[in-house]
């Protein structure tokens, strides 16, 4: 047993447990949250360090190789942005700070280990633990919004959850393995050619469909995205759909990748829902008149797009899967924290009362607006590149129909994009008054700024170490 | 986990099965067998109010079904059923507990511990263990 190697994940988890009892001693809990992004630094050295291996510890059941270290790498990323950006909204939930960077990190910690995990009860297990500090931190506010969106998210995950512990009992059932690439080999054995195989197939892409909000399992997305306090809403928006493909990413490449039958219809089924996901999203922001349900179906639309990478089936989709979440985590973080600061100040999260906002708040309207140029996929920005990618695989793996309508799509998200932009930069403000914002917000947009644009001018670095996290998936 | 799928997993819950369909059978025969005796003439029928009351064991039987009662109980509910879990759990890792598997077994419950003791010393600073 070697502990080194989920050294990340045992630090994360520490950390976050230090935070819960530094919260019951100290009075001053801005020091918690220093605490916990610094802190944040031990699992990221420790990640660092086990770059370059390609080993499976815990009797096989967590893999250690450069797809779950990249993914671990973007988790930790994600959590420093939420720690940083979550300041500015902490005012409004007085009494509970200690709890809320504890349920953050807490839930890292199960993102980290889900795509680690090789082994259906493992990558279950891993799913519950970093889901249940989501439903709690949903319902964080304790208004009436909030606490719906915490009741909906929980039930509907609870189901989802069920649907996929059914999927895995099928598959086991079928072939008596829950490691993934047991389950492989008795797959390549051959004989297992039963309908409930599939069947178990499409309960797992249901399950993990909920993860990613895709259609049709997207019905919490809205509700819970404009009920949650906004920076739970970013956390899920990027931290839960990244943590989806990792699992989707890891078990059906690992488990169903063979053999040919199998994989066809799966990726068949994943176009499909693609094609359906990116539309529905697309076609119900344009009627969106709040800023956090528009950005919650532009979540769902851009599940879509990322779907084209899985259906692509081939190594340059997969890569293309990762280089889109990185761009999209980017982008949606820097809009959702611009969004808190301006939300902060209206009190208010509709599109019309961002009016002119880019004479009261020049830098934070040209950031918000860069980032939802980037999530458009208009040159040169980081959404720009992920889409030429993930395109370019769908292309080359014989999907035209479903790039065309994704290029369709594309066009008909700049219009809902755009109108939030022209509503800042083109209407007149309401007032004269600046928009606050504290240091650690402001580092957030000037780091989603710079990476997007990065990203998009200069996105090879990445999608090198994209294209080696997957060098180890069949 | 590897499971040998060659053992006839059908006819080992087969037995199962059996017992079910057996409680299922033996529950409808419970409720018929009087209705067949009245029918034959075996039970006689003198109905009074007393008889036809509601039978509720040592409580009156008036009143709502819907009973109000502290939430304060869920706490209490929630954190036994916690350390009740990690009781039950004690036990199949304590028979497990031997060869190669001794060092790695006592770390790992020991991380265990840990954390339920952090929940616990949780609850207890926030006063979740004061009947108030």
């Amino acid at each position: 047993m070697n502990w080194y190697l989920i050294s990340p994940q045992l630090s994360l988890g520490a950390l976050a447990l230090l935070v819960v009892l530094l919260d019951l001693f100290i009075r001053e809990k801005r020091l918690l949250a220093v605490v916990g992004a610094l802190g944040l630094a031990v699992p990221f050295g420790f990640a660092v360090s086990l770059w370059g291996h390609e080993e499976a510890t815990l009797y096989g059941r967590l893999a250690v190789d450069g797809f779950s270290l990249f993914f671990c790498f973007l988790f930790l990323g994600i959590a420093f942005l939420t720690l940083l950006y979550s300041t500015d909204y902490l005012p409004r939930m007085p009494g509970r700070h200690g709890e809320y960077y504890a349920l953050i990190l807490l839930s890292t910690t199960g993102f980290t280990l889900l795509a680690a995990a090789r082994e259906l009860i493992s990558i279950y297990l891993a799913l519950e633990l970093s889901s249940l500090p989501l439903y709690a931190l949903a319902a964080f506010l304790r208004d009436e919004k909030s606490t719906e969106a915490g009741i909906k998210y929980l039930l509907l995950g609870a189901i989802a959850s069920a649907v996929l512990l059914y999927g895995m009992a099928l598959v086991f059932g079928l072939t008596g393995r829950t490691g993934l690439s047991e389950i492989a080999q008795a797959l390549a054995a051959g004989g297992i050619r039963e309908p409930a195989l599939l069947f178990g197939v499409v309960l797992l892409i249901a399950g993990f469909g909920f993860k990613i909000a895709s259609i049709p399992f997207h019905w919490w997305v809205p509700d819970v995205y404009e009920g949650a306090p906004t920076p739970v809403t970013a956390y899920i928006s990027v931290g839960s759909k990244a943590a989806g493909f990792a699992a989707i990413l890891r078990v059906f490449y690992e488990a169903f990748g063979q053999p040919g039958w199998l994989a066809s219809d799966w990726s068949l089924t994943i176009a499909v829902l693609s094609a359906l996901t990116m539309t529905l999203g697309n076609v119900v922001a344009i009627w969106q008149g709040n800023i956090k349900r528009l950005l919650g179906y532009s979540g769902i639309a851009n599940a879509g797009y990322i779907m084209v990478g899985l259906a692509a089936a081939s190594s340059l989709g997969r890569s293309g899967v990762l280089f889109f979440l990185a761009a999209y985590t980017l982008a949606n973080v820097g809009a959702f924290a611009a969004v808190i600061a301006i939300s902060n100040k209206l009190e208010s999260d509709l599109i019309e009362d961002y009016s002119g906002m880019a004479r009261r708040a020049p830098v934070l309207s040209l950031i918000l607006a860069l980032c939802l140029i980037s999530l458009t996929g208009i040159p040169p920005t980081a959404g720009f590149m992920a889409k030429l990618y993930v395109f370019n695989a769908g292309v080359q793996a014989g999907l035209l129909w479903l790039v065309i309508i994704g290029v369709i799509n594309s066009v008909i998200s700049a219009y809902y994009y755009l109108r939030v932009v022209k509503v800042m930069f083109l209407n007149q403000p309401a007032s004269e008054e600046g928009v606050p914002s504290s240091i650690p917000l402001r580092t957030v947009l000037f780091i989603t700024a710079l990476g997007v644009l990065l990203l998009g001018v200069f996105p090879y670095g990445l999608l090198h170490l994209a294209e080696k996290a997957i060098l180890l998936l069949p | 986990m590897v499971v040998d799928l060659n053992v006839n997993l059908l006819g080992e819950f087969g037995q199962i099965a059996l017992f079910l369909i057996l409680s299922v059978l033996f529950t409808i025969m419970l409720v018929l067998l009087p209705m067949a005796l009245r029918w034959v003439g075996l039970v006689p029928k003198k109905p009074s109010p007393t008889k036809q009351s509601t039978y509720e064991c040592g409580m009156q039987t008036i009143g709502e079904t819907w009973v109000r009662f502290n939430f304060r109980y869920y706490l209490y509910a929630i954190i036994f059923v916690l350390f009740d879990i990690l009781a039950v759990f004690l036990f199949p890792w304590a028979v497990g507990l031997r060869g190669e598997h001794r060092v790695f077994g006592l770390i790992v419950m020991g991380m265990f511990f840990f954390v339920l003791v952090v929940g616990l010393v949780f609850a207890w600073k926030k006063g979740a263990l004061e009947w108030k």
